[in-house]
């Protein structure tokens, strides 16, 4: 156990606007940025972080069944985000001692600067018991500090939360897969106009190879793909339960663990149309339209695929149905990554 | 926050916090809500709910049985696998293997069951038995 040191007796609570985000990472960024005058939307970060990914990873079990990510790793959208702005922003990789990462996070409050960080969320007290998981990914902001709890911004909550000292140490240090090591993040400055467009086209041109260009089978749309092929074997290969559990488990991380829904597809979409309307190219609104078709059909696939969770009654031809879509949910997002690799913004 | 708010999970604790989902309509217009899951996803998360329930039984069963340590019951109840344990008590994979033998589990020192038991956030006592 730590102790909290001399410095916990002091309070203060700055002024930062809570606002409700489909995803934990891009909300906090784009909560960052409000906060220090430069108003994005939530899909505007997503984009521009290129947050927007695909991997499946058979061989690393979350949970008992086979990994599955939509988003890109940890820190990424906050990194780029802040890189392709040309804001001036620190990211604290690792502390080594915990008093050390809490004194500069106590430090950072005192001076006024809401700070992000990357915690585990098995041990978070505040969240609903369906995350209940170990899964190190998620990202809160700091902004405020009353005696021995700190007041806590979380984008997937609707109100901002409070958590006790001892707590905010415990999920900083998680352990685990990308334990975050007391990782910090904050904004120290931020040029009043920044180049939105150049912006955007790195953006989206990261997203495009890491989507279509990675020669790599497991992600990207090849992922999706590869996935397709799997889901196909897995009744004859696993039995009746254990395939219905994996799939379960594709549809929790699609539509479950704060993605705004059809693992981020709707973030992205949006992110496309923002883009277009502002630098008025009709390829990106073109190609927003495909994406949200897109996700309308991931949503649809989880849809389907709940009902067959629900009833197993013919799951032999279902699991083909499925695989199929998935092929074709494969094939579109290759149509829409090639239209946005020619756009010329 | 009250229970039970939400219509299409009667009887569940979970699903009933409100969070914010993205929407499209043909036509080009991107939408964003605040609200509950959908009922469709109740099956999901209550099959997942389930089979983590059903380890842990089976789990205490075998403890019980004296075929596992009660390594193995607190680790299902944490809901880890022997990788992330490993991980989390810092005890390498094959030896947390090893420690699933009730016999070996017996003879362990202070210091490694100090370790799982800061793992699995309990006192040694409380280790060395299942509740």
């Amino acid at each position: 156990m730590i102790i909290p040191d001399m410095m916990s007796t002091e309070t203060n609570i700055i002024k930062y606007n809570h606002r409700q985000a489909g995803h934990c990472e891009s909300g906090a960024t784009s909560n960052l940025f409000a906060f220090n005058g430069l108003e994005i939307s939530e899909p505007m970060a997503f984009g521009i972080g290129n947050g927007l990914f695909f991997s499946y990873l058979p061989f690393l079990k979350l949970q008992f069944a086979p990994m599955i990510t939509f988003r890109n790793f940890p820190n990424m959208v906050f990194r780029k985000g802040t890189e392709y702005l040309g804001v001036d922003a620190t990211v604290r990789k690792s502390i080594k001692d915990p008093k050390e990462a809490m004194k500069a996070l106590d430090e950072n409050i005192m001076k006024g600067i809401p700070t992000g960080l990357q915690v585990g969320v098995f041990k978070l007290t505040f969240f609903p018991p369906e995350y209940r998981m170990h899964y190190n990914m998620h990202n809160l902001v700091v902004f405020g500090k009353e005696g021995n709890n700190y007041h806590v911004s979380d984008t997937v909550m609707e109100t901002p939360q409070i958590i006790s000292y001892e707590d905010l140490v415990q999920v900083r240090y998680a352990k685990g897969a990308f334990a975050p090591k007391g990782k910090m993040y904050w904004i120290n400055s931020i040029v009043p106009d920044p180049d939105f467009k150049t912006a955007i086209k790195k953006g989206i041109k990261r997203t495009v190879y890491d989507m279509i260009k990675i020669p790599f089978p497991l992600v990207g749309v090849k992922g999706i793909r590869w996935l397709a092929g799997d889901v196909k074997k897995w009744q004859k290969k696993l039995g009746n339960d254990k395939a219905s559990f994996y799939l379960g488990q594709i549809l929790r991380m699609a539509e479950e663990f704060g993605t705004g829904g059809a693992g981020y597809r709707y973030i992205f979409g949006s992110f496309l149309q923002e883009a277009g309307v502002m630098l008025s190219n009709d390829g990106l609104l073109e190609t927003s339209d495909m994406m949200g078709k897109t996700a309308n059909k991931w949503r649809e696939f989880t849809y389907l695929g709940a009902r067959n969770c629900k009833d197993r009654s013919k799951p032999e031809e279902d699991y083909g149905m499925l695989s199929n879509m998935l092929r074709e949910i494969a094939n579109d997002e290759e149509k829409v990554y090639r239209k946005l690799d020619k756009i010329i913004i | 926050m009250e229970k039970n708010q939400n219509p299409g999970f009667k009887d569940q604790d979970f699903g009933q916090s409100k969070e914010l989902f993205y929407y499209y309509q043909d036509g080009g217009n991107y939408d964003k809500k605040v609200g509950f899951h959908p009922e469709s996803d109740a099956v999901i998360l209550q099959q997942a709910w389930d089979l983590f329930k059903e380890r842990i039984e089976a789990a205490r069963k075998k403890v019980i049985d004296g075929e596992t340590s009660p390594v193995v019951y607190y680790m299902e109840k944490n809901l880890l696998d022997p990788l992330n344990l490993s991980m989390m008590a810092g005890i390498s994979i094959w030896r947390v293997k090893r420690h699933f033998k009730p016999r070996v589990f017996q003879r362990l020192n202070e210091k490694t069951l100090e370790k799982y038991a800061t793992a699995f956030n309990i006192t040694i006592d409380q280790l060395k038995k299942v509740e």
